[in-house]
């Protein structure tokens, strides 16, 4: 041992790095994006479930309830029609209702009563609050039923999912598309870069190639290599973890070769901000945990500051994740408009990249 | 008159910065002529050869390479560059490698030709990573010339590369030129420069003499062509900033 040399190896690293200010600036912005990111996002959050209320009781207890309801601050409430309720969870603007039947008093006086919830489900984190307002509620009205005990039986109905469906199912929906997009995002960025510093992209550059021949020799060869990945992914998801899945599998697969080749071209034209593979790995994080964040994956984007959400909305991930969740959540096919949206932005996305690449290609050469 | 050159280039500036890398170059190289690039490191000779094949744009004066201003993608089909690093795929085998620099120039039937003039075909199989730095050399130059080329661009093409093996490169590079292609090949190598028809001296980015081996030895007033070269070299005012 040689304090010495030690000392030479450790001095040598910190030299590297004074003449490496993009690495620098990455080693030390990425982990405050990041941290600010989520501070922000779980501080800010604010929206309470939106629960909608179809009071049917012709007695006096189904309004008790409704105005415990009301004043939970678990949830916020709005008064609807039953018939409207289903539409209402179809298009997001609630995520549960709940009907009184209209002989909600003679069945709290016969002692049980059985109220139907109704949730939409693909969110697991959105029922509990739900079901805890109306349980605050029930006890409420116990105390107006004087000298009788209520039992309660809410009738729990889902839209999507169901009662088996757990939180691997929710995230799963977002994580088969999620670990194609990131591999493939990584293995691109590096090995672009790897055709930079061995040299090859100058031969290529000398040679009849056009930029944009190799954008795209590079995306299909990636892509290939993406929907092999992709449908070990999806096999290993369904068959073995089992994850829920209502939807057709070649709209998944087609979703996630979309994702693939939107990673494939996002490396691409990453790389030309990287001049080694070392500046290029500082990337990951940024550009990763980010989309991680604000995609909707872990924070539906719904209950995201509205700040964020503008963020969200630009971020073609999220149009992914959201694409996903509706296939295998909803069963959405392609006459859906939502899904038509997603699929669209993802795909304007890959055509976009695919453009920019090609632009900065000869630039970052010289 | 510029057509009956292969490549002309006048008057050419490159500055990387505030630092002149090449300043104000006129050359023009006849076909089927074989023009070698003399100069020290650091001279400009690899600047040049990239801006001949169009990979840097000039800040000043022009390159005309077979009619063609450069840079011309069209024209890069008829042009073969040799990096001076063995530039490579290393995770291919040496036919694969020839094989890819041949599909994107259009001329998939040259491989085993070029493979065997480097004598590389015995190891067409081997991968490149696996290879001594002389046989990575022999496989570059293979895939700059596997789809004959009009125009060879050569960046010290003998290095590492043993004796045997360089005299019958220089009598491939003849005959190439016999049939009319046109080389361009920087070299330190004085034995070398000998066989080449015509000479440029670079020096500090500026072409500070040019003519046959015989025309230098004369101008540098040494019967031996290094001191020549030395002398020449040596009567050149610095480098100047821009
Ligand atoms: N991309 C670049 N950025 C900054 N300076 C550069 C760049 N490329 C070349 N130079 C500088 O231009 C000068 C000429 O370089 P060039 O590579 O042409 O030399 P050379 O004659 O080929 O030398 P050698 O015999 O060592 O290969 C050198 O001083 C080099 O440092
Ligand atoms: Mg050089």
């Amino acid at each position: 041992m040689s304090g010495h040399r030690i000392r030479a190896i450790t001095r040598r690293l910190l030299q590297g790095f004074r003449r490496d200010r993009r690495t620098l600036a990455l080693l030390f912005v990425a982990p405050i994006v990041i941290l600010g990111l989520l501070g922000y996002l779980m501080r800010g959050s604010s929206s309470s479930p939106s629960v909608g209320i179809a009071n049917q009781d012709s007695g006096p207890l189904g309004a008790v309830v409704a105005k415990t309801l009301r004043h939970s601050s678990h949830i916020t409430t709005s008064d609807i029609n039953a018939s409207d309720g289903d539409p209402k969870l179809r298009d997001g603007s609630l995520v549960a209702y709940v009907v009184l039947p209209s002989d909600f008093s003679s069945q709290a006086q016969a002692g049980t009563v059985a109220p139907e919830v109704h949730l939409e489900g693909s969110q697991p984190g959105e029922d509990a609050p739900v079901l805890q307002a109306l349980q605050q509620a029930m006890t409420s009205l116990a105390s107006q039923v004087a000298g009788r005990n209520v039992s309660f039986q809410p009738q729990v109905k889902y839209l999507y999912g169901g009662a088996n469906y757990d939180t691997l199912d929710y995230f799963g929906a977002a994580f088969v598309g999620l670990v194609v997009f990131f591999l493939v995002f990584v293995i691109t960025i590096v090995s672009f870069l790897n055709e930079r510093s061995q040299g090859t992209l100058e031969r290529l550059m000398a040679s009849p190639l056009r930029r944009g021949e190799i954008v795209l020799g590079y995306m299909l060869g990636f892509t290939v290599i993406a929907l092999v990945q992709a449908a070990e992914v999806l096999i290993f998801s369904l068959a073995i973890l089992r994850i829920h899945n209502q939807g057709n599998v070649l709209l998944i697969f087609g979703m996630e070769a979309l994702m693939a080749i939107a990673a494939v071209n996002l490396g691409i034209f990453l790389s030309m901000f990287a001049r080694s593979e070392f500046q290029a790995v500082q990337f990951i994080p940024l550009v990763v945990v980010p989309q991680i964040l604000l995609s909707g994956i872990i924070f539906p984007v719904s209950t995201e500051p509205s700040a964020l959400q503008y963020l969200s909305n630009v971020l073609p991930l999220t149009y992914a994740v959201n694409g996903m969740r509706d296939i295998m959540v909803k069963d959405a096919d392609l006459t859906w408009s939502s899904l038509q949206l997603d699929a669209a932005v993802v795909a304007g996305f890959c055509v976009v990249l695919i453009a920019a690449g090609t632009a900065t290609l000869r630039r970052r050469l010289a | 008159m510029g057509d009956s050159y292969a490549v002309d280039v006048q008057e050419v500036s490159k500055s990387f910065g505030a630092f002149k890398a090449l300043n104000g170059v006129t050359l023009r190289v006849r076909q089927g002529e074989i023009y070698g690039l003399l100069g020290p490191n650091g001279a400009g000779k690899t600047t040049l050869i990239r801006m001949i094949c169009g990979l840097l744009e000039a800040h000043g004066g022009t390159v005309t390479v077979l009619g063609q201003r450069m840079p011309n993608v069209a024209v890069l089909r008829h042009i073969g560059y040799m990096t001076q690093q063995a530039a490579l795929y290393p995770a291919l085998s040496v036919e694969e490698n020839v094989d890819f620099f041949a599909a994107i120039n259009g001329a998939e039937s040259g491989v085993k030709e070029a493979l065997e003039l480097v004598q590389l075909y015995d190891r067409r199989k081997s991968v490149v990573s696996t290879l001594s730095g002389g046989l990575r050399q022999r496989c570059s130059l293979a895939c700059a010339l596997v789809h004959r080329p009009e125009l060879l661009l050569l960046d010290e093409p003998t290095v590492g590369i043993d004796p045997q093996l360089r005299v019958q490169f220089w009598e491939y590079f003849r005959r190439m030129a016999a049939e009319g292609t046109t080389l361009i090949v920087s070299s330190h190598v004085m034995d070398e420069a000998d066989r080449c028809q015509r000479l440029g001296l670079i020096q500090y980015g500026r072409l500070l003499a040019e003519g046959s081996p015989a025309d230098i030895r004369a101008q540098g007033g040494s019967q031996n062509l290094e001191e020549a070269f030395l002398a020449l070299a040596a009567a050149t005012p610095r480098r100047a900033e821009s």
